[in-house]
């Protein structure tokens, strides 16, 4: 085959185009945005419900699966303590392993009850006076802890003067499947 | 102008065009900064009562129980190895036998705390009911040492659901409860 002459070049160049497309091809091509604009609604929609002006208040750590729960009482920014079965840690501070003694005995943690009396005495001296608020402590708890350990906290923290103590949980929605 | 033999106008007439570029340009901002402040995990919070400690050997249990009773009226939720119960001022009723579960690749002992949900509604309709002045709020969760916290928020979450919304936790030995529970069932 002979190489094509400048006469059927251009010929050439529209062999695949329809004659409906050269005919067209002087006009200004258009997107159509209405799906993209649909898609953006959904999300603008999607992201406005679950929009929080407060932030996250609270640190999660990565060593530790909340519970999930349908309770609604927003949480407080509280001196926390976080409980997972190796270790129990106040306000970032390790402070006690959990091994099997700790386990074996319901009573209080003297370690953790004096980790959280210093706190409180801290909190008296700094603040002059104590009230209700100061005396609330955050737990957050791994969902394989036994009871048991749960329970040794809890009762450090009463004995300690955190006479109230909040569980932190994972909300769920409604009918919302735990997982 | 030019018009057609029969008087209408043979202009084609189109359909004004949105301008949607000014629309797109306020999602693509908007988009990026609800991405950043949204919390697609929302943390919450139960308050429980406070709980005191108990012995190795079981004599802070008897405390415990013994201080429950003062509060005749306050059901508890009995949780086992095996089973779990529903105890109140009238008796205790069985709710489920412990089920098994995978969890996390870990053997769990589980519950169907459906039933509990059921069982709590009944007890706090029927308290309701027998004692019209008083409103029922509390509810203790009685578990042995080994039973998952998450079996004991669920519980807490069922008796929510009933009503039952102040929760108060006691760890007991696995012996004494199940003693107590025996004796309560008559076995």
């Amino acid at each position: 085959m002979s190489a094509p002459t400048k006469r059927h070049l251009p010929l050439l160049l529209g062999y695949n185009k329809s004659k409906a497309a050269i005919r067209g091809r002087g006009k200004k091509a258009e997107l159509t945005l209405t799906s993209m604009i649909d898609m953006f609604t959904i999300l603008v929609v999607f992201l406005l419900q679950s929009f929080s002006s407060e932030g996250q208040i609270v640190t999660l750590s990565d060593a530790l699966t909340l519970p999930q729960s349908h309770s609604e009482n927003p949480v407080k920014l509280k001196l926390e303590i976080q409980v997972n079965s190796m270790v129990i840690v106040v306000d970032g501070d390790p402070v006690v392993a959990v091994n099997q003694d700790l386990l074996s005995t319901g009573n209080s943690i003297p370690a953790l009850v004096a980790r959280l009396r210093a706190h409180m005495e801290y909190n008296r001296r700094v603040r002059g006076i104590l009230t209700e608020e100061d005396m609330m402590i955050n737990i957050q708890g791994d969902i394989a802890v036994p009871a048991i350990l749960l329970q040794r906290v809890m009762s450090s923290c009463s004995e300690a003067g955190f006479m109230t103590q909040n569980l932190e949980v994972i909300k769920v929605e409604g009918g919302g499947n735990r997982s | 102008m030019a018009q057609a033999a029969s008087g209408r106008s043979r202009r084609v007439r189109r359909a004004e065009e949105l301008d949607m570029l000014p629309v797109m340009n306020l999602f693509c901002c908007m988009i990026p900064f609800l991405l950043l402040s949204a919390s697609f995990l929302q943390v919450t919070i139960i308050t429980m009562a406070q709980t005191e400690g108990i012995s190795s050997s079981g004599s802070g249990t008897v405390a415990n129980l013994a201080r429950s009773e003062e509060d005749r009226l306050q059901p508890k939720v009995i949780m086992t190895d095996q089973e779990m119960f529903i105890g109140t001022v009238a008796g205790t009723a069985h709710v489920c036998f412990a089920g098994h579960e995978i969890i996390n690749g870990v053997d769990a002992v589980t519950f169907d705390f459906d039933s509990l949900r059921r069982q709590a509604t009944e007890v706090h309709r029927l308290l309701s009911q027998a004692y019209p002045q008083i409103e029922f709020h509390k509810v203790t969760i009685l578990t042995v040492e080994s039973t998952r916290y998450d079996n004991v928020v669920q519980a807490i979450d069922a008796c929510a659901a009933s009503g039952f919304d102040q929760p108060g936790l006691q760890v007991a030995p696995s012996a004494a409860v199940e003693r107590a529970t025996a004796a309560a069932m008559g076995r």
